[in-house]
C-alpha cells in the first residue's frame, strides 16, 4: 500500500438497516495541502470520519488512515490527528484553563505559542467555563486545541457553520496564515462553496456513499458548462440530452446544465431544431450545486 | 519603507474564472496599462493570500503561471518583480494577429460608412490616449 496516502479506503460499506452509508467507498487522499470534502446531506461525509476515527466499525472494507487501519488506532496516532467538528463538543463545565491544561497533558507535541496566537483571534479568557462560549469563541477555542496539538492529520466537518461572518473570517485567518497548519493535511467538509473556493486545493464529490469526483477546484467547474437555446416548443427529451445536470425553461428559452459536453453538444442543439445556441462556464458553486441536485432526492413529478 | 508595490486587485468567489484565473488576469491587465512597472516588486505569497484571505497555494500557482509567461522573474532570495517587457510572440505570429484584427475592424467598419482619413484619425486618437499610460 502506498505511503503517500494520509487517508485510504477500500470498498469501504456502513449499512444502517438497510440503508447503505457507505457503498464499497475507494478513496485515496494524498498526503499534504487543504482537501474539501463535499456532497449532500446524507452522502455519507459523517460515517466516512466516525469509521476514520475509529469511533465505529464499517460493516464491510477497509479505512486506514496515516497508514493504520483506522480500527486499530493507539492513543499515540489519535495524538497526530485533530478533529473540529460543527458542534464545537467540549465539556461545558470545565474552565478554558483546565481544558488547556488537560491538552496539554495529553499530547506531547502540544504548542503553547499556536494555542495562543489562534485563541488570541477570540475574546476567550481562560477563568471563562466552555458552557458560557459562544459558538465562534469555542469554533476558535476548539481550533486553538487541535493545531497547538501540531497534528498531521486535520479534520473540520463543518466548522464555520452557524458562525458569524468576523468569527468565520478569523477562524480561516488562523487556519490558513497561522503557521501551525503548515505541514498539516487538511480535510474541510463543508457546504459553503465560497469558502471551499478560497481554501480548497484538492475537491472530493461524495454522493450516495460513492466517490463521485476528485481534482482541483477549477478542473471540475471546466467540466460543466451552461447552454442556452432557442428550441421551439418542448424541446428535446430529457432523457436523451447528453450529460444533462439541468434544464430549465425560461422565458422560451432552454437553459441546459451539462457535464463533459464540447462543441458537439451544440451540434445536438441544433439538430434538436435549435435556432440560437449560446454557451458560458459556470462558477464552482453552480457547478456543484447542479452536479449534486442531479441525484437529490425529490418528489416524483407530478 | 515597504519595497513591495501594492498591488491593488479583487477576487471574487462564485465568478466562473477560477481565483488563480482572476489574479493572473488582473496581474496581467496592470502590466498592460503600466500601473505596474518592470521591476515592481510583488507582495509574498502569503501577504497576497492574506490580503485576498484565499489559499497561498491558489497564489503560488498564478505567479507561477504569471512566471513562466514571462511577465514575472524571480530574483534569488529576495522575491518576485514586474519582468522587463519582451516580446512574447513569435514575428509571424504578430503579424497574422495584427492581420486578423485589422480584416475584423475593417469589416466592423465599412457599413457605417465613414470616411477612411476619418476613420484613421479616430484609430490615432485611441492609441494617443493609451500610449502615454503604457510608457508612463
Amino acid at each position: 500500500m502506498p505511503n503517500d496516502s494520509i487517508i485510504e479506503t477500500r470498498a469501504l460499506s456502513k449499512r444502517y438497516g438497510c440503508k447503505l452509508a457507505l457503498d464499497r467507498l475507494d478513496l485515496a487522499i494524498p498526503r499534504g495541502r487543504v482537501h474539501a470534502i463535499v456532497g449532500a446531506n446524507g452522502a455519507g461525509k459523517s460515517t466516512l470520519f466516525r469509521i476514520l476515527l475509529g469511533f465505529m466499525p464499517p460493516s464491510a472494507g477497509e479505512a486506514r488512515i496515516l497508514g493504520k487501519d483506522s480500527q486499530q488506532l493507539t492513543p499515540q496516532d489519535r495524538a497526530r490527528i485533530g478533529f473540529v467538528n460543527e458542534e464545537h463538543t467540549l465539556p461545558g463545565w470545565m474552565r478554558v484553563s483546565q481544558v488547556v491544561a488537560m491538552q496539554r497533558h495529553q499530547y506531547g507535541r502540544w504548542n503553547q505559542q499556536v494555542f495562543d496566537g489562534v485563541i488570541g483571534h477570540y475574546h476567550v479568557l481562560p477563568e471563562q467555563k466552555v458552557g458560557q462560549l459562544s459558538r465562534g469563541e469555542r469554533a476558535g477555542f476548539n481550533l486553538a486545541l487541535a493545531l497547538a496539538q501540531k497534528p498531521e492529520l486535520l479534520v473540520l466537518d463543518e466548522p464555520t457553520l452557524g458562525l458569524d461572518v468576523v468569527a468565520k473570517r478569523a477562524f480561516l485567518e488562523s487556519l490558513l496564515y497561522s503557521n501551525a497548519a503548515d505541514d498539516c493535511t487538511v480535510i474541510y467538509c463543508s457546504h459553503q462553496m465560497e469558502e471551499i473556493e478560497r481554501v480548497a486545493d484538492n475537491l472530493i464529490i461524495l454522493e450516495r456513499g460513492q466517490l463521485r469526483h476528485m481534482s482541483a477546484p477549477e478542473e471540475f467547474t471546466a467540466r460543466v458548462s451552461h447552454w442556452v437555446a432557442d428550441v421551439p416548443f418542448k424541446g428535446p427529451d430529457p432523457r436523451t440530452v447528453p450529460g444533462l445536470l439541468e434544464v430549465q425553461r425560461l422565458d422560451g428559452l432552454h437553459h441546459y446544465l451539462v457535464l463533459d459536453q464540447d462543441h458537439a453538444f451544440e451540434q445536438f442543439l441544433r439538430a434538436s431544431g435549435a435556432r440560437t445556441v449560446q454557451s458560458m462556464p459556470v462558477s464552482l458553486d453552480r457547478a456543484v450545486n447542479a452536479f449534486l441536485a442531479k441525484h437529490h432526492a425529490a418528489p416524483a413529478a407530478a | 519603507m515597504a519595497r513591495t508595490s501594492p498591488l491593488m486587485i479583487q477576487v471574487a468567489t462564485g465568478d466562473p474564472r477560477p481565483i488563480g484565473r482572476q489574479i493572473v488576469d488582473a496581474v496581467r491587465m496592470k502590466i498592460a496599462t503600466g500601473e505596474l512597472t518592470h521591476g515592481n516588486q510583488l507582495p509574498s505569497v502569503r501577504g497576497l493570500a492574506q490580503q485576498l484571505m484565499i489559499n497561498p497555494n491558489t497564489v503560488a500557482k498564478a505567479y507561477a503561471e504569471l512566471t513562466t509567461e514571462g511577465w514575472l522573474e524571480s530574483r534569488q532570495g529576495t522575491g518576485l518583480f514586474v519582468a522587463a517587457p519582451r516580446q512574447r510572440l513569435s514575428d509571424a505570429e504578430r503579424d497574422r494577429r495584427l492581420d486578423d484584427a485589422v480584416g475584423r475592424f475593417v469589416n466592423d467598419v465599412i457599413p457605417l460608412g465613414f470616411a477612411a482619413d476619418e476613420v484613421q484619425a479616430r484609430v490615432a486618437d485611441a492609441f494617443e490616449l493609451l500610449v502615454p499610460r503604457k510608457t508612463a
